[in-house]
């Protein structure tokens, strides 16, 4: 990208400016005119991608610089461990959120990722083309619905339904906040396995037919297995978009600090603790540095999804 | 993240905006019939509906003034004064003096400029309509978990609380609870970010109670008496009904020039009996303490 082109016969640079050279003198001729532009539109594509970079790594510095602060009052392995969370007590102990976060995502996938690869079977394997045409793009929409609109609705429809179906007094917990995610990454996770699927090369399929197994049999035992990195990349994506929720997530969780050990129980996620808790906090002091400190560790989950993502890709085109 | 970065940006553009300001203000000083300056103004979202309408009409009289306010959490108005970054910090409590959960922050000085009433409240299939000081300390503290035993129907109490260094929170635990502690962990407890979170929470979770500024009380949900007093803002001004604080404009020292006019403006009779009262505040005058 950073190379200029080789000179190619029709508009060789040379050969434009000198024949086109203006009359009036030398310092505005085309050729060095060209020649200006190239370099300065090298320069600016270099310069665009040196300020992503430097975006990445000054979050990173300052979310990191300012979380490593908490390290000075509070333990690391209180940090990690202790699931007491009472910034009025000077308590700060994430273990609550982080194992909320993990578990939030683990359930969601639990649920999301079955139908996910089902429906996406669906789409590639059975529809008739003038329903994929119309599947395909919904999909696509539902992808777009802002998720404080999700999470609205879990809040005043989902949240009263589960208490109807099952008798709780609230509601609100982990199972409410993993089927309102479910809902948000279905299209995600789907409609990239759907594009796995269909990538698997017809022969695959032929071959299975040609010995005789059943059209269930070529799914599960071929194709599925075939479009397998691909699906993997499906459902990494899908678990960062549910581990960085926030809005959707915070309206339905309960947001307590208290170790999610039951389906309907109030509890927190990292998230939803960071965006109920900073406009409340005084600027320097522990909490604020242990919040800065969660937010790091999610960037740091979704970074290292994002190598993962990376990973399985460089592996599926070398299969 | 991307907050820490914009925080960044906003507070160097307001830091330099309040120099330039402060420049501008001391030149013209002299000159006293035409006011000039910049104010800006942090702090709590409760009391920003009034400062925005206060600056509207401020600036209508006085158009050398700009004022630019703004809101996040009460305890952001203090902070942002100590720090310089802004002139007012808008505060549900008296941030000069301790609070549960909240240092004071020395040397500054606050001002009154409005009464916030606030009520407790219950989802409407409640059968309750009246509760003491003793049983909401110990409903908010998770010791009485059944309606049954404050005289309700046998269903369990749904507790819903506003997240820790809210200003609401800071006034119904001084106020309605004197000080007592609130639970912080239970099967049915749970706790909102803003009192539109709390308004929806009530009206949908049957069994719930909460508490809220008394304006943002509406017909779907019931607003409870305490210690056998009604919330309303005669019974306020009247002084029976104790859940009540003032909104504070807390300032670093005594204010000064253009924030000093600013700030007299808002307490004036003709802001305080006129605009304040239809945005439902209740006058400081009207109390007689």
């Amino acid at each position: 990208m950073l190379q200029t082109p080789p000179p190619s016969p029709v508009s060789n640079g040379v050969e434009l400016g000198s024949s086109l050279k203006s009359s009036s003198g030398q310092a505005f001729d085309r050729k060095k005119r060209l020649s200006f532009y190239n370099r300065s539109f090298k320069v600016i594509c270099i310069a665009s991608a040196i300020f992503v970079c430097l975006i990445l790594f000054t979050i990173l510095f300052f979310m990191g610089r300012t979380g490593i602060l908490t390290f000075d009052t509070v333990s690391p392995f209180t940090f990690f461990f202790s699931s007491e969370w009472a910034p009025e007590n000077d308590q700060y102990g994430a273990f609550i959120f982080i194992f909320g976060t993990f578990a939030l995502t683990f359930l969601t996938m639990l649920i999301s990722v079955p139908l996910s690869v089902i429906i996406a079977v669906f789409l590639a394997e059975m529809t008739p083309t003038w329903l994929k045409t119309m599947l395909r793009p919904v999909m696509d929409l539902l992808v777009g619905i802002p998720s404080v609109v999700y999470g609205f609705l879990g809040m005043t429809i989902l949240i009263p339904l589960l208490r109807d179906l099952t008798g709780t007094s609230m509601g609100d917990g982990l199972l409410a906040a993993a089927i309102v995610l479910t809902i948000m990454v279905l299209p995600t996770i789907s409609r990239i396995t759907d594009d796995a699927i269909v990538a698997v090369p017809k022969k695959y399929r032929d071959a299975s037919y040609a010995l005789g197994s059943t059209r269930f049999q070529t799914i599960v035992r071929v194709v599925l297995p075939a479009a397998k990195s691909g699906i993997m990349y499906a459902v990494i994506l899908g678990m960062g978009r549910a581990i960085g929720e926030t809005m959707a997530v915070v309206m339905v969780i309960g947001n307590t600090p208290q170790l999610a050990d039951e389906l309907f129980k109030p509890t927190s996620v990292l998230t939803s603790n960071i965006v109920m808790q900073i406009s409340n906090v005084p600027f320097d002091s522990s909490w604020n540095y242990a919040l800065y400190m969660m937010g790091f560790l999610l960037l740091i989950i979704s970074l290292v999804m994002i190598v993962l993502v990376r990973l399985i890709q460089r592996k599926g085109v070398k299969s | 993240m991307k907050s820490k970065f914009f925080k960044n940006i906003a507070f160097t553009a307001i830091a330099l905006t309040v120099a330039f300001g402060s420049i501008s203000m001391a030149n013209i000083a002299d000159a006293a019939s035409k006011l000039s300056g910049k104010i800006v103004i942090n702090g709590s979202s409760a009391l920003l509906p009034l400062t925005l309408q206060a600056a509207n009409e401020f600036k209508k009289l006085n158009p050398k003034v700009k004022i630019s306010a703004s809101a996040a959490g009460s305890v952001t108005g203090p902070q942002a004064v100590r720090k310089g970054i802004a002139d007012i910090g808008a505060c549900d409590w008296d941030a000069s003096l301790d609070v549960p959960g909240f240092k004071k922050f020395d040397g500054q000085v606050a001002n009154k400029v409005a009464v916030i009433p606030f009520a407790a409240v219950t989802n409407s299939n409640v059968k309750v309509a009246n509760l003491s000081t003793k049983q909401l300390q110990d409903i908010f503290s998770g010791k009485v978990k059944n309606w049954k035993e404050v005289g309700g129907s046998d269903a369990e109490i749904v507790v819903v609380n506003r997240a820790f260094g809210s200003g609401t929170r800071v006034n119904f635990q001084m106020k309605a609870l004197d000080g007592a502690d609130f639970m912080t962990k239970g099967d049915n407890y749970k706790e909102v970010k803003s009192s539109g979170d709390m308004k929806t929470a009530i009206e949908t979770t049957p069994n719930s109670i909460g508490y809220m500024d008394l304006v943002y009380v509406t017909s779907k949900m019931t607003a409870l008496k305490i210690n056998d007093i009604a919330p309303t803002e005669a019974n306020v001004i009247n002084g029976k009904y104790k859940v009540w604080s003032y909104g504070y404009y807390m300032t670093k020292g005594q204010p000064t020039g253009a924030t000093k006019a600013f700030i007299e403006y808002v307490q004036s009779k003709a802001f305080q009996n006129g605009s304040l009262k239809k945005l439902k505040f209740i006058p400081i005058s009207a109390m007689k303490n």
